[in-house]
């Protein structure tokens, strides 16, 4: 996995592959450039930075939901802390809105490591349980809570402070880039084979030394704070945040839905769960919006029947058909556990597969 | 690595193009609750649009300087979602470039749709938001036709005090308040007790909150029992309203007076609790059909019920009247440029169907229509009698609650 | 003191509704550890269906319990043959149950959207606000009798349970499916059974939340995310012991009012599950390990 390394060459760190760090960055240019070079009307180019911020948030959500595999059907309540500590920081104090983001999410993954190390010594359904009581909790709290949030009338942020929706499609572009660096930092180095040992077996990944409660309690921090950032970036983004829409129960579902349906596990999964998300969302329910719930749980249920790995899935075992194997690396990478996947013998155990932007490598 | 850097900034937007040309058609961009939780609300806003839009176009069009121009509404479904307004309108507005827009239902969606409109610089009337918050943020091209909540308990703290004032209810009088915990409850809280400050001749002994689709009130409700209130004054969704109500009467309750804010004159309320369930509960809503017996509303009750077959509710009235605003003052404007629309609206004072019978933006109050709610009291002969405020009232309203013995 | 007084008899009652919303998803996932995200929905769909039988047959909802309980119980069993059976079984199955029962239940809530609008509706009887006295106090005569229905609805259970041949292969099953078969019993006959009754119990709850509470495609929600606290609070060990969680809870939530402003007493339910689940897994009684 290290590249050749000449003494005049730039030395990568263990776990990145030049072919991936290459096809990041022309994916990075082109989606840079492309709204610069051929205008993609206000809607469309707004719809698209939004969208940014679903995979990001899609994919910090995944980092415990796919890479540590206990699922969280509360992650709405750092959505809310990270969006309503910026508003909050923005309106009464006037910082610049990256400053509000980043303190709103380091607040978020603190407050996600106040309930969650506690809790993550639960398994399975149960911890989602829990996580359903954190996120209802925190949204009744936060709704009482007028100092703060502004109670059910909300937080407003002056307007002409901060980017404007044009603009936030390239902040929204970062903040996936990051997130996308980080999901494959966490998959390809040391953590990542620490999070696979620990989602296979607990007891026996203590055993030889790796010691679960820390990297859980790393993983959730860090998905927190993203999505506290992506909080925040909602907020700048709509300019008006309430407590019951930032903090609902749908807001946390759509986390788990642009996992889920994306591809539990993997990066390409949420990115494509999110754009799947924001295509219903603004298309489809456009001509037929009467369906968008049935949708979303015939989508549910497919994917958990038939293809657990979303629509990632769909994508690999396309690319199996056409005969593209997965590279050594990436394979013994993957992190489609047992533990996840269904007990079906069809099942390709540690075949990870592709996991960037744009296909197989 | 340079995190805040750069965002290029937008090139051009050319938003004044429509400056000087009267178009062929004007559009008028709107998104509703059309399915969803809020589905039926929607509908009815979407009548009153409607019946705006075709008395125009029946007159061949509205006058735009002399020039007759149709005028075509283009509505959105938004489902009730917030994010789902505020892109719709982002697209109605900057991709099918429509000329000004009617607003959704549902504060808080109206407040973050109002927001886009801001950002664009286009005239956006509503019938669909009522918090007071939507209009103190400064902004300027915002204006509704829905006036704020807090005047909802005024006005009936008005009638009730005419009742103390005619000895009828004791002085100083016990008020408890009980609340939704929503921007609504929280203005027709705040109403209550800048009132009772006010006056100084109400003592507001209970004043809580709850969370939406309660399954149990007993505790909220044997405090006001406690209390001894003579006021039972609540704000709740029709659900809360019911399930509430239902125990406050089980448990053999009864106040001197009962409100249930806008609530408790409607038919699902009689069908939920009975009529008996609903005498002599107090009510208060932004219009009623009972007003529409002579001049403006009359003509209005009658073209709506032509038109839809039913008689038409505070809804239709209030999203009337925000069409047909927003169409004078294109003709006031004698444009579609958006400043000069703007404009006239801010300086807009037309003859109304609304309580008070003119309809104005006051700019004191942020855009934001203020006018007497009109407070109704039921009977028991099935009748909701307006009581207040008195120019229009249709009947004497009963104080204390005769139902309740000693 | 008379005013406790009348807030325990008001909670005493409100659990009786509690336990009947709980006993169904907690039967499901005591035997076959999958947790039933659509029981909100079988909820909801069973208050439409009284509510249908009601206004359109003019038949009392407390008379359609059996009727709407057997229409469930098919429901249930189809739901198990037609979908959850293909869920792995074990840990795994645990998360993945909830994310395709959840799927089934947004089809649920979109198909009541169908047919029925949003809007909100409610069953009123003659007897809707009709009162009774206890101790001293009036209550309202549905709690009362949704309370007693509870009651013998535990009473049914624990019987079935403990005395019939059905009802302790289910336990059996409960304990270690391995040997159940062993001993012939038919364990996916068993599941199917298990997910009818579980859901005919959803459909109970849902006629008795007709009498009680105004409805939409969207409630059940609140009453799912209670469930799951009384089935933590009791424990999964038995039927009286989400009984006893639902006692908990109601408690929890009325008495709450003494202590925070009654807004946040919606919030004690959740606070309780969280803390239980930490600090305690196997719920206050300490049965089963979590795993």
């Amino acid at each position: 996995m290290t590249t050749a390394t000449q003494s005049r060459r730039v030395r990568l760190p263990a776990w990145a592959s030049k072919k991936v760090l290459v096809g990041f960055l022309v994916v990075f240019a082109l989606l840079y450039s492309v709204p610069l070079v051929f205008p993609l009307g206000d809607y469309l180019h707004n719809i698209v930075g939004l969208t940014f911020m679903f995979m990001a948030a899609g994919l910090a959500w995944n980092w415990l939901g796919g890479y540590v595999g206990q699922i969280s059907f509360g992650h709405a309540a750092m959505f809310g802390t990270g969006g309503f500590v910026s508003a909050r920081l923005a309106v009464t104090f006037g910082l610049p809105f990256w400053a509000t983001w980043l303190i709103g999410g380091v607040v978020a993954g603190l407050y996600a490591l106040l309930w969650g190390h506690p809790t993550l010594r639960l398994r399975g359904p149960y911890f989602s349980i829990a996580t359903i009581g954190v996120g209802e909790a925190t949204r009744l709290v936060a709704t009482y809570w007028t100092d703060f949030t502004g109670g059910s009338s909300g937080l407003s942020l002056p307007i002409g402070n901060g980017p404007t929706k044009f603009q936030l499609y390239w902040y929204g572009l970062y903040l996936l880039a990051a997130v996308v660096v980080l999901s494959y930092w966490l998959r390809k180095s040391r953590i990542g084979l620490a999070l696979l040992a620990i989602k296979e077996d607990v007891e026996a990944a203590s055993d030889v030394g790796v010691n679960p409660s820390f990297y859980q309690d790393l993983v959730l921090f860090l998905s927190g704070t993203v999505v506290g950032v992506c909080g925040g970036f909602y907020a700048s983004y709509q300019a008006f945040i309430d407590p019951l829409d930032m903090f609902s129960f749908e807001r946390s579902i759509s986390f788990v839905l642009i996992g889920v349906i994306g591809g539990i596990g993997t990066i390409l999964g949420p990115a494509m769960g999110a754009i799947v998300f924001i295509v219903i969302q603004e298309f489809l329910l456009a001509n037929y919006p009467q369906l968008y719930l049935g949708l979303y749980g015939v989508l549910l249920i497919v994917v958990i029947l038939f293809e657990p790995l979303g629509i990632s899935g769909l994508i690999m075992w396309v690319g199996r058909r056409f005969g593209r194997r997965p590279s050594p690396s990436t394979a013994a990478g993957g992190l489609s556990s047992a533990a996840s996947a269904p007990d079906r013998p069809t099942a390709p155990v540690g075949a990870g597969g592709q996991d960037e932007k744009q296909g197989p490598s | 690595m340079v995190v805040v850097g750069c965002a290029p900034s937008q090139s051009s937007t050319d938003t004044s193009k429509d400056a000087g040309t009267v178009p062929d058609t004007i559009v008028i961009g709107s998104t509703l609750p059309l399915t969803g939780a809020e589905s039926k609300t929607g509908g009815r806003y979407k009548q009153g649009y409607e019946l705006a839009f075709d008395e125009v176009n029946t007159a061949g069009g509205l006058d735009v300087n002399g020039k007759k121009v149709k005028v075509e509404l283009k509505l959105l479904d938004d489902t009730s979602d917030q994010a789902k307004a505020v892109n719709l309108a982002q697209r109605l507005i900057t991709s099918d470039k429509v000329n000004a827009f009617l607003g959704t239902y549902s504060t808080s969606l109206v407040e973050a749709q109002s927001t886009v409109a801001e950002q664009n610089k286009i005239p956006y009337v509503n019938g669909g938001g009522a918090a007071t918050s939507i209009y103190t943020k400064g902004y300027k091209w915002i204006f509704g036709t829905l006036a704020p909540v807090e005047n909802l308990a005024t006005n009936e703290m008005e009638w009730i005090d005419q009742q103390q004032k005619a000895g009828k209810l004791p002085k100083p009088a016990k008020v408890a308040i009980v609340w939704e915990n929503t921007s609504h409850g929280k203005d027709f809280r705040k109403g209550i007790q800048d009132f009772a400050k006010k006056t100084g001749t109400y003592q507001v002994v209970v004043d809580e909150s709850f969370a939406l689709d309660g399954t149990d009130f007993s505790a909220v409700l044997n405090k006001v029992k406690a209390a001894n209130a003579d006021l039972f004054m609540v704000d709740a969704h029709l659900p809360d309203f019911i399930t509430m109500h239902r125990q406050y009467l089980s448990s053999g309750m009864c106040n001197k007076i009962e409100t249930y804010g806008a609530r408790g004159t409607e038919a699902d309320a009689k069908k939920a609790l009975g009529q008996k369930g609903v005498d002599y509960i107090l009510s208060a809503v932004w219009w009623n059909s009972q007003l529409g017996d002579k001049g403006l509303n009359k003509k209005f009750v009658d073209s709506f019920t032509a038109k839809f077959g039913t008689a038409p509710e505070w809804y239709q009235a209030v999203s009337y009247e925000a069409a047909r605003s927003l169409f004078t003052a294109i003709t006031n404007a004698k444009s579609v440029d958006k400043t000069k629309v703007r404009d006239a609206l801010s300086s807009l004072s037309i003859d109304s169907i609304l309580p008070g019978g003119k309809l104005s933006f006051p700019a004191d109050k942020g855009g934001q229509a203020s006018y007497p709610f009109v407070v109704q009291q039921n009977l028991p002969d099935g009748s909701s009698p307006i009581v207040y405020p008195a120019d229009v009232a249709t009947g004497k309203g009963t104080a204390p609650n005769p139902g309740c013995k000693g | 003191m008379g005013q406790v007084l009348a807030l325990a008899v008001s909670a005493v009652l409100l659990a009786g509704f509690y336990a009947s919303m709980a006993y169904g998803l907690g039967l499901i996932y005591g035997v076959l550890r999958v947790v039933n995200l659509a029981h909100g929905g079988m909820i909801m769909a069973a208050a439409y269906l009284s509510w249908v039988l009601f206004t359109r047959f003019s038949i009392d909802p407390y008379l359609a319990i059996p009727i709407v309980m057997v229409v469930f119980f098919f429901i249930g069993v189809a739901m198990y043959k037609g979908l959850v059976r293909f869920l792995p079984r074990g840990a795994a199955g645990g998360v993945q149950s909830l994310l395709l029962l959840f799927g089934v239940w947004l089809v649920i809530r979109n198909i009541a959207y169908l047919l029925f609008t949003g809007d909100d509706q409610a069953v009123r009887t003659s007897y809707s606000t009709a009162s009774v006295r206890i101790f001293g106090n009036s209550y309202s005569l549905n709690r009362l009798l949704v309370f007693v229905i509870s009651l013998v609805a535990v009473a049914v259970l624990q019987l079935w349970l403990s005395r019939t041949y059905t009802g302790k292969a289910v336990r059996a099953v409960t304990e270690n499916s391995d040997s159940s078969t062993l001993v012939g019993i038919d364990v996916e006959r068993v599941y199917a059974l298990t997910f009818g009754v579980g859901t005919a119990l959803a459909g109970l709850a849902g006629v008795l939340a007709s009498t009680l509470f105004a409805f939409n495609p969207s409630f059940g929600s609140g009453e799912l995310l209670k469930s799951f606290v009384i089935i933590v609070l009791g424990g999964l060990g038995s039927v009286v012991g989400i009984a006893v969680g639902a006692l908990v809870l109601a408690f929890a939530e009325i008495f709450a009012i003494y202590v925070v402003p009654s807004y946040l007493t919606a919030a004690v339910g959740f606070v309780l599950l969280v803390v239980v689940l930490v600090v305690r897994p196997g719920g206050l009684f300490g049965s089963k390990v979590l795993r």
